[in-house]
């Protein structure tokens, strides 16, 4: 680590807590109940924190981290060296900076993950609406296609077609994780869109000659919104443990592209070894997911006062 | 009762081959011609087309589509490349050992969830409920595969508490007692479904919690305590009863979770399962395995449903009469 | 359980329990094996076995187990000479003569049997030259046996060989690369069918271990046959564990769930086997080396030239980008040497130092590069000529951490002079078919060298030679080969291989990279341990664990 990134780390660190904090106001003031119900979760605090944290080193990755996470620094020398001033993180068997690849890996993985549910929650969003609204035959199909969904285990699919089209490329890769995990939202968005359609609302937009889709879109589904920001944060973490598992299957991210699980993976070998290679990826992901449920359990709370679970 | 049985039933089995449909319809959108088997050797063009017409594959699709059910029926699901034998025969070796693994963590799964849940609700919002609560959190949002990784490390290689692979010891097992027999296959069982399982159990303690708490904030438990019963007999008599219905749901959702933890569980642990069979089996490009495996897969979710349906309707009246 | 089990039971009822349980433990703990001929040993296997047939599988690990199922006429002797017959020790054949110069007659021992009953005949031998030879079954081996013309049975236990033409290394090629296979049960096997039939999976053999059973993905188990008319074998049971890679092998070495694994390679392995107290090092002349083979023809295509690797100034100047001593450094830190040309350390003679291998010198790399036209046009970081970037796939197996680390240090060192490299790990079983099918661009190799260089150079870089994947084509190389394998003594062979190596290393169609130390650790119990570097299983039939060493596991068992 250079003295410019430890800088930017405590920058990172200051950062964080004035987004924090400047949210807790906000949410005080403004926005009524839900605000200050979110910030009462004991967890919720410290989740959003480490979000915060971990989405501003991702997006400033370049200035945090000292090398570049594909950069071999000296193969004989520098190889598996435990955590130092130097590198905080240690360096791995092929003397990289662990922490720079954490760094770097951030962007994938968190890429990965949010992108990944956003296009989910999108596709589930919009086949469950269509399905809750137009009932009958339109639903009975859309929910045998999402029973059969549900039926396959999703790290199944994905191997097979990983299997079948050969490694992919990491947009591909968003589109299948996104493509395989709509089904459970649709359900969600589908019973919400079912008991909003029966509401006064919805019948006084039909009645001033809304077609359908408007109604949907521009009626139903921000109310159902409660239900898809609680899915979409617990969701966000499961994508992120299945590219995990399929980079350290090595069928997820192609090295040398940093991504937790890859270089989980890439220090199994030398786990008695070489410890840190592997435990810090792995932390990392736990901490990022702890903090994706701990939020969605706040969120949960915050915007459902009828479920008192905290 | 047993109309809505068979209507379970049915739409069981149309799921079922709503999969089998997806499958053939994936083998022939891949490139190329993957399930011609003995394709190892650079063939004689000759031979190629040969072995086509002998498979069929140069038939209309219908007609291929009628042939692959028919194959099924039989129990033919192809050619290993990787293990040059009958797939069927690799899977029937593998289903076992991973139905017992997802057993056994399904069991660890429901029994620590439970119980942990109940503890917490117990002492709800008190020190030992928040760290409970944090350290559910912790296991629930760990990565399976390195979980098992670290448990193999410290009780595998640094206590020696635990063997570090395989399903029984190589030697000794034909030739011990029952007892050990028993004793040496536990100690083969116990790493990789406590990785399974404590994740698992985190989670389903999370959702134990918030049932039972619901239900102690509900009508009758406000009655049972209005009668004077202690607050632990309300919570286990009464609450608990109620309480544990949803979690016979989450069986449905434990099967698909456990299976794919399995992948990665098995493949650390060298569990010769279906989860490594699959594993394995994408390594080798071995298409015909990799197929089958989610074709099983799917059955085995669509199995555990139904029988979580099953227990749900035997413990809930009101399932019952509804349909 | 048992607490339940002892109130609901009753006091008396549970005293029964607990004794009969004592009793079933300890009925196994009496008798069980205690002589000379007892013990099981669990041998690490890296990767999955394919098939225990010999001609249709050129996998090691394979080779280590079907050794002990199936014999050869005869075999090499510890000297590991290969030249004339001096040193080499009779198997099936008791005896043998020179009719005439190109003429080799063997005697089969009377005493051999197939391990279902009839006798080992000359037809058998005669049945096997025709399965290693046949086209259809395309063994790996039968380059080895292109000089003999013709194997005849003469009568039931004599067989002929016919040779083409005189060489000094005839008797080596008649009797090392082939097994005898029984004729009576392979006979009614359709030659298109021998890699997947089911022999392949449950052999029956003339060696000196039967096979018992195979568990899929588990273990492979073979026991020892105590009529095996050579000398009853000591160890009773032997074991193949199926692990995935090295590290695992180690972990479970070091746990005592296996006790022996044929090479530690890299010096952490090393140390955590030496820091153990039941295991034994035994390091042996290193007959295994690595480089990264180029596929000179079209990916999938061969009869096009590769748009990359058909220009050997490219090749050369890959070379002269990588740094192979530093890698070779970094990933054996010393238990591995870098040679001038793809050859192990068991050929020391061939390692000439002044051979025009291209050194490291990443400007020179640079400058021929764009001598030949790739130029980064783009402004992408990667060259390119006509369109063509220069990027490539390099495929390795997924169960050599070795080799899997050197595609990640090559990949860097290559990108640092324009040239992108992507990785592509399989199974090494996947990635012997396509190599065979030509699919590939590069790969990394790993061979095990036979005791002569006769065999193994031929196979791998001869026009049409069997292992020869990225189909190197030079005729001035095949004449300097051929002359080389027919010199008449060592300094004739060695000037003849220097003019061959010359070749080799101005065509430069691999890019050489590591020669291995082998060490292998076996436990400690067991004795006589004696590793022949070509083939370190040949001779475990030799090894014995002493009667006051066997531990419960050698003493259990039938």
């Amino acid at each position: 680590m250079t003295p410019a990134t430890w800088l930017a780390l405590v920058a990172a660190v200051l950062w964080t807590t004035a987004c924090v904090a400047w949210l807790r106001r906000r949410a005080g003031r403004a926005s009524g109940d839900a605000g200050r119900r979110f910030f009462r979760h004991p967890m919720a605090t410290p989740g959003l924190a480490v979000l915060v944290f971990f989405a501003t080193i991702a997006l400033a990755a370049p200035l945090l981290a000292p090398y570049p996470p594909r950069l071999q620094l000296d193969i004989v020398q520098l190889q598996n060296l435990p955590p130092s001033w130097l590198h905080p993180f240690g360096t791995d068997l092929y003397s990289r900076d662990v922490w720079s690849r954490l760094v770097y890996g951030a962007r994938v993985s968190l890429g990965i993950g949010t992108l990944g549910m956003l296009l989910a929650v999108t596709l589930g969003a919009l086949v469950g609406a269509t399905a809750g609204y137009f009932r009958r035959s339109v639903d009975a199909v859309l929910m045998r296609l999402v029973d059969v969904g549900l039926a396959v285990p999703r790290i199944f699919v994905v191997l097979v077609v990983i299997a079948l089209w050969d490694r992919l490329a990491v947009l591909p890769l968003v589109l299948l994780l996104g493509c395989t995990g709509w089904f459970p939202t649709s359900r969600l968005v589908r019973a919400e869109v079912l008991s909003l359609r029966e509401r006064p609302f919805t019948d006084a937009a039909r009645a001033l000659g809304a077609g359908p889709w408007r109604v949907i879109f521009r009626h139903v589904l921000p109310n159902a919104a409660a239900p898809l920001i609680v899915s979409t944060a617990l969701g966000i973490g499961n994508m992120m443990l299945l590219e995990a598992a399929l980079s350290f299957l090595g069928v997820g991210v192609q090295p040398p592209r940093p991504s937790w699980g890859n270089m989980i993976a890439d220090g199994r070998e030398q786990l008695a070894t070489a410890l840190w290679t592997s435990l810090f990826p792995g932390l990392a992901i736990a901490v990022v997911v702890m903090a994706l449920n701990a939020v969605g359990d706040g969120a949960r709370d915050a915007l459902d006062p009828r479920r008192e679970t905290a | 009762m047993t109309a809505w049985l068979l209507r379970r039933l049915a739409a069981a089995l149309a799921i079922v081959f709503a999969v089998v449909t997806l499958c053939f319809a994936v083998i022939h959108l891949a490139p190329g011609t993957p399930f011609l088997p003995g394709q190892d050797r650079p063939m004689d063009p000759a031979v190629v087309e040969r072995l086509r017409s002998r498979f069929g594959l140069d038939q209309p699709l219908p007609v291929q589509y009628a042939r692959y059910l028919g194959a099924l029926a039989h129990g033919d699901l192809g050619e290993s490349f990787s293990q040059r034998r009958p797939v069927a025969d690799a899977i029937a070796g593998a289903l076992p050992n991973t139905l017992l693994l997802t057993g056994t963590a399904l069991a660890i799964d429901f029994l620590l969830g439970v119980v942990i849940g109940v503890v917490q609700a117990a002492r709800a919002r008190r020190r030992l409920d928040m760290a409970l609560t944090n350290a559910t959190l912790f296991f629930y949002s760990l990565p399976t595969f390195w979980l098992g990784l670290v448990l193999l490390l410290v009780f595998g290689q640094w206590l020696h508490w635990f063997p570090v692979g395989g399903v029984t010891d190589l030697i000794l097992y034909d030739s011990m007692p029952l007892g050990l027999r028993l004793l040496d296959r536990l100690r083969h069982l116990a790493l990789p479904a406590l990785t399974l399982g404590l994740v698992g159990a985190a989670g389903t303690a999370r959702y134990q919690r918030a049932a039972l708490l619901e239900a102690l904030g509900e009508d009758y438990a406000r009655t049972a305590r209005a009668k004077g019963l202690a607050e632990p007999r309300v919570l286990v008599d009464h609450a608990l009863r109620n309480a544990l219905l949803p979690i016979v749901t989450l069986l449905g959702v434990a099967l698909p979770f456990l299976l794919t933890g399995a992948v990665v569980v098995e493949t650390v642990f060298t569990w010769p399962g279906l989860g490594k069979l699959a594993a394995d089996a994408i390594a080798g490009r071995d298409y015909p395995l990799v197929i089958a495996t989610t074709l099983l897969s799917s059955v085995l979710v669509v199995l555990g449903s139904l029988l979580a349906d099953l227990l749900t309707a035997a413990a809930d009246p009101r399932v019952r009469l509804r349909a | 359980m048992l607490t339940a089990l002892l109130r609901t039971a009753g006091r008396r009822s549970a005293v029964v329990i607990a004794a009969l349980s004592l009793g079933f433990t300890a009925c196994t703990r009496r008798g069980g094996c205690r002589g000379e001929y007892c013990g099981a040993v669990v041998i690490a296997g890296i990767g999955q076995p394919t098939s225990l047939l010999p001609p249709v599988t050129d996998q090691s690990l394979d080779r280590d187990i079907y050794d002990q199922i199936f014999l050869k006429l005869a075999d090499v002797g510890p000297n590991g000479n290969t030249i004339g017959e001096a040193g080499f020790e009779p198997q099936l054949a008791r005896s043998w003569e020179w009719s005439d110069p190109l003429t080799l007659t063997f005697h089969l021992d009377p005493r051999a049997r197939w391990q279902d009953g009839p006798p080992v005949s000359a037809a058998d031998v005669a049945f096997s030259f025709d399965a290693y030879t046949d086209t259809v079954i395309n063994s790996p081996y039968s380059a080895g046996l292109r000089h003999i013309a013709s194997v005849t049975a003469t009568d039931s236990l004599s067989v002929t060989f016919r040779f083409r033409d005189r060489y000094p290394e005839m008797f080596y090629d008649a009797v090392y690369q082939m097994r005898v296979l029984p004729a009576h049960l392979l006979q009614s096997v359709p030659r298109d069918q021998w890699s997947t039939t089911a022999f392949g999976r449950a052999p029956v053999g003339n060696g000196p271990y039967r096979f018992v059973r195979w568990q899929p993905g588990e273990s492979i188990e073979l026991a020892a046959d105590s009529t095996f008319f050579l000398g009853r074998p000591h160890i009773r049971r032997l074991v193949w564990r199926v692990v995935s890679d090295i590290p695992t092998a180690v972990t479970q070495l070091v746990a005592g769930e296996v006790d022996a694994l044929q090479v530690l390679i890299t010096p952490p392995n090393i140390e955590r086997a030496r820091a153990v107290d039941h295991l034994t090092l035994y390091p042996y002349a290193g007959t295994a080396y690595g480089f990264l083979g180029f596929n000179l023809r079209a990916n999938g295509d061969p009869g096009r030239p590769h748009p990359i690797f058909a220009d050997p100034d490219v090749r050369r100047a890959l070379i002269f980008a990588t740094d192979r001593e530093r890698m070779v450094q970094s990933v054996f830190a010393g238990a591995a040497k870098l040679p001038p040309a793809p050859i192990s350390q068991v050929w020391s003679w061939l390692w000439f130092p002044d051979l025009p291998v291209p050194p490291y010198d990443t400007a020179q790399a640079g400058r021929l590069l764009e001598r030949r036209g790739w130029r980064d046009t783009d402004g992408d970081g990667i060259r390119d000529r006509h369109g063509q970037k220069l990027a490539f796939r390099v495929a390795a197996p997924t169960t050599s951490a070795v080799r899997m680390q050197y595609a990640t240090l090559l990949q860097e060192q290559l990108r640092q002079v324009g040239v992108e490299v992507q990785i592509e790990g399989m199974d090494p079983a996947a990635l012997q078919e396509r190599m065979r099918a030509g699919q590939f661009d590069a790969a990394l190799e790993s061979w095990v060298t036979d005791p002569t260089p006769s065999s193994g150079m031929p196979q791998l870089w001869r026009r049409g030679g069997s292992s020869n994947f990225g189909r190197y084509d030079n005729p001035v190389f095949d004449r300097q080969v051929d002359q080389a394998a027919k010199a008449a003594t060592q300094q004739q062979a060695t000037a003849a291989w220097r003019a061959a190596l010359q070749t080799l290393a101005q065509d430069a169609p691999a890019m050489v990279l590591y020669a291995l130390d082998n060490v292998a650790a076996i436990d400690r119990r067991v004795a006589d341990v004696r590793i022949r570097p070509d083939s370190w299983a040949a001779l475990i039939r030799t090894w014995r664990i002493p009667p006051d060493r066997l531990t419960e596991r050698d003493r259990l068992g039938r």
